[in-house]
């Protein structure tokens, strides 16, 4: 699957890129308007998805989006927006986006919203995950440890979910968070020590080996 | 501004009756002197004149005592008011038909002040009432130098009825003239003013309009006339054009400072999340990098919250309002309060209605305002402490609290903590908790109003604060 990104500024089109050709895609980065045009629209093109900041030298992300609709191009379109304002995010659906991701954004939404424009199945997250005895089902959302059912809330869910998806991974409090709670609240990652004490009571307690482990300063891993 | 205009009429009005009344006043009593003057010159003159002609002129009455000779009596008769002549010894030898009028009690009076005066020189005019119901006189006493040794003094008095008549005529006229002159001019005043502000009023209304952010482009129409308020239409034109020019640089520097502030925030939330994903970073390599993934998300709130401030300024309200049950923001709040108020040690209490609270909202700033309001209450709970949200309804608005057992605010403080970057004394709260933006409560007062409802706050210290938020439905 080939996607194209539209970014002047180099190190986050560096990182789109990079990121995305590790989750699998061949990517395309060019720096500007008339050269995104160029390439989405031109002979032979073959884009499957278009990555587009709306500020670009030479011609506007607004302008590029506005003409591909206007030449008949139904080339699903990401836009990379600085403006969380409603009325600017209407304005870019209206003209013809099919989704839009403000910056400073986590890779991991980027991601998520990519897949979702290629209507590629999630084959990243596997749909049952598994650490020692540990089952997390990804599509009913049961947990089972040695095939004991563990009942969880929805924020101990999400967490323990994300942990597991990246087992053996430190992962920051701070990315914890952002996943588990909504992007216009942010509560502080206090609160991502708490839901680990309740979770381990739920899981570890009275239990070997522990599976969850602090990494002081920094996070929480999920480890056999 | 009418009653203003009435009183400096009525004001005016007085005074010039009144200096008109002293006027006229004092020219009638130099009337009256110039006439009692008159007399009493033309009376010596007259015995003067006499006594040259024939020698004495006082001769004796039947009953023995000196009167005036006849043919001079006679001369002297025509003349009006009370005229006395008195021998040099004081003894009375005329008196005019008016005095004689007098009865003998008043007379004596008159007889009295009838003394020869100690110089010959000009007399002051005097004034004396006639006890006890006689008339009150104005009067002048003279001698009489040019005719022998016969005469003491010249008694001449006018009545001052006559010249009081004529003042009270005058002060009745005045009165009538205040009343059918003021009462019109203060109705006819009052319809001109309305008159001349009606067009002031409209306008007034107008700028309103204008002016409550949504519809700078519009303008005043400006009046035909080139008059006062032609100008002030042209001059609040140009102040609103200038306002608008403003707005319109406040929003493209907006748009501006939010992409130039953001893009590198990008740069650098990219660089830090590439480096702490890496699978093989060591522990103390990742602290920093976690610090400075904080750092950035807190940045990142201060700039959207500064951005939607910024917005609600300019009067853009920007909702994506949709018919959303309040209980299920407070239900979805719920476990992140309930965790909040866990890390804190504070009881946490949501209370939700059995029947649905629909109102047409913007979901996840509902969410907002919600969670900010809670986690305001948490942090400023002591240990121990006590969180209640309870949601219900109330004359037809939805109305959501959220009241806790903390520290409680001052009530000079209740004033602004709506306020931007305003924080109660830093020292109060947990030291340990990481201090907010200073905008929560900011925003959350933004969108209460931009949903058409209110906010308010009732605190006491050391016992507690509520929050309260109203919003329409319907």
């Amino acid at each position: 699957m080939k996607i194209l990104v539209v970014e002047d500024d180099k190190t986050v089109g560096d990182y789109v890129r990079r990121g995305l050709d590790e989750a699998g895609y061949h990517v395309d980065l060019v720096g500007d308007g008339d050269e995104g045009l160029r390439r989405a629209s031109g002979r032979g093109a073959n884009y499957d998805i278009m990555v587009l900041d709306l500020r670009l030298p030479k011609l506007s992300g607004i302008d590029v989006l506005r003409t591909l609709r206007d030449r008949g191009l139904g080339l699903p379109v990401l836009v990379l927006t600085a403006q969380d304002s409603v009325d600017f995010k209407v304005q870019a659906l209206r003209m013809g986006a099919d989704d839009y991701v403000t910056k400073p954004f986590a890779f991991e939404e980027l991601l998520a919203r990519v897949e979702a424009l290629g209507r590629r199945p999630k084959a990243i997250a596997p749909p049952v995950l598994h650490v020692n005895g540990l089952v997390l089902d990804t599509g009913s959302r049961e947990v089972k440890r040695d095939g004991k059912p563990i009942e969880l809330t929805p924020k101990e869910y999400a967490v323990l979910e994300y942990l597991m998806r990246h087992q053996s991974r430190v992962m920051s409090r701070t990315l914890i968070t952002e996943y588990a709670w909504d992007y216009h609240f942010d509560p502080g990652t206090n609160i991502v020590d708490v839901v680990i004490t309740r979770l381990r009571k739920k899981i570890d307690q009275s239990k070997e080996p522990k599976l969850i482990h602090t990494v002081r300063g920094v996070g929480y891993v999920v480890r056999a | 501004m009418t009653v203003w205009y009435a009183t400096a009429l009525i004001l005016s009005i007085a005074v010039f009756a009144v200096v008109l009344y002293f006027a006229r006043r004092s020219a009638t009593y130099q009337d009256l002197d110039r006439r009692i003057q008159s007399e009493a010159d033309l009376t010596a003159g007259i015995l003067a004149e006499s006594y040259h002609a024939r020698g004495t002129l006082v001769e004796k009455d039947t009953a023995g005592r000196p009167v005036l000779t006849a043919d001079v009596a006679a001369v002297l008769e025509v003349v009006p008011d009370y005229l006395l002549v008195t021998s040099r010894d004081g003894r009375l030898l005329f008196a005019s038909p008016d005095a004689r009028a007098l009865t003998f009690a008043e007379f004596e009076q008159l007889n009295l002040i009838t003394r020869p005066p100690a110089a010959s020189g000009p007399q002051l005019p005097g004034q004396v009432r006639i006890e006890p119901n006689g008339p009150t006189l104005h009067y002048i006493v003279r001698a009489v130098p040019d005719a022998g040794d016969q005469f003491g003094a010249i008694f001449a008095g006018a009545n001052t009825q006559s010249a009081e008549l004529r003042l009270e005529q005058l002060l009745l006229t005045l009165l009538i003239a205040f009343f059918v002159g003021v009462v019109p001019a203060i109705l006819v005043g009052g319809w001109i003013a309305a008159r001349a502000l009606e067009p002031i009023d409209r306008m007034i209304t107008e700028v309103r309009e204008i002016t409550d952010g949504r519809s700078l482009h519009r303008r005043l129409p400006v009046p035909m006339e080139r008059d006062e308020l032609s100008r002030l239409a042209e001059t609040l034109n140009q102040m609103m054009t200038r306002l608008e020019r403003s707005f319109a640089a406040l929003r493209r520097f907006t748009a501006d400072a939010s992409h130039e502030l953001k893009t590198p925030l990008t740069v650098v939330r990219a660089g830090v999340e590439r480096a702490i994903t890496r699978p093989d970073v060591p522990s103390e390599t990742l602290a920093p990098l976690e610090e400075t993934l904080q750092e950035v998300n807190r940045m990142t709130e201060l700039l959207d919250s500064l951005l939607t401030l910024a917005r609600a300024d300019e009067g853009r309200t920007e909702l994506h309002r949709e018919p959303v049950d309040l209980r299920e923001i407070l239900e979805e709040a719920r476990e992140t309060g309930e965790l909040l108020a866990e890390h804190a040690g504070v009881g946490m209490e949501i209370r939700l209605p059995p029947e649905p609270v629909v109102v047409s909202v913007d979901r996840s700033r509902l969410r907002q305002l919600a969670l900010n309001l809670i986690e305001n209450a948490v942090k400023y709970t002591p240990r121990g402490g006590q969180v209640s949200v309870e949601l219900g309804s109330h004359d037809g608005r939805a109305v959501f609290t959220v009241a806790d057992t903390g520290i409680g605010i001052a009530p000079g403080d209740l004033a602004h903590v709506f306020d931007r970057f305003w924080r109660a004394d830093s020292a109060r709260t947990r030291t340990s908790e990481r201090a907010g933006t200073g905008l929560g409560l900011a925003i959350c007062k933004w969108i209460a109003e931009a949903h058409g409802g209110t906010i308010e706050v009732q605190s006491r210290p050391g016992r507690g604060t509520t929050f309260t938020v109203g919003l329409p439905r319907g």
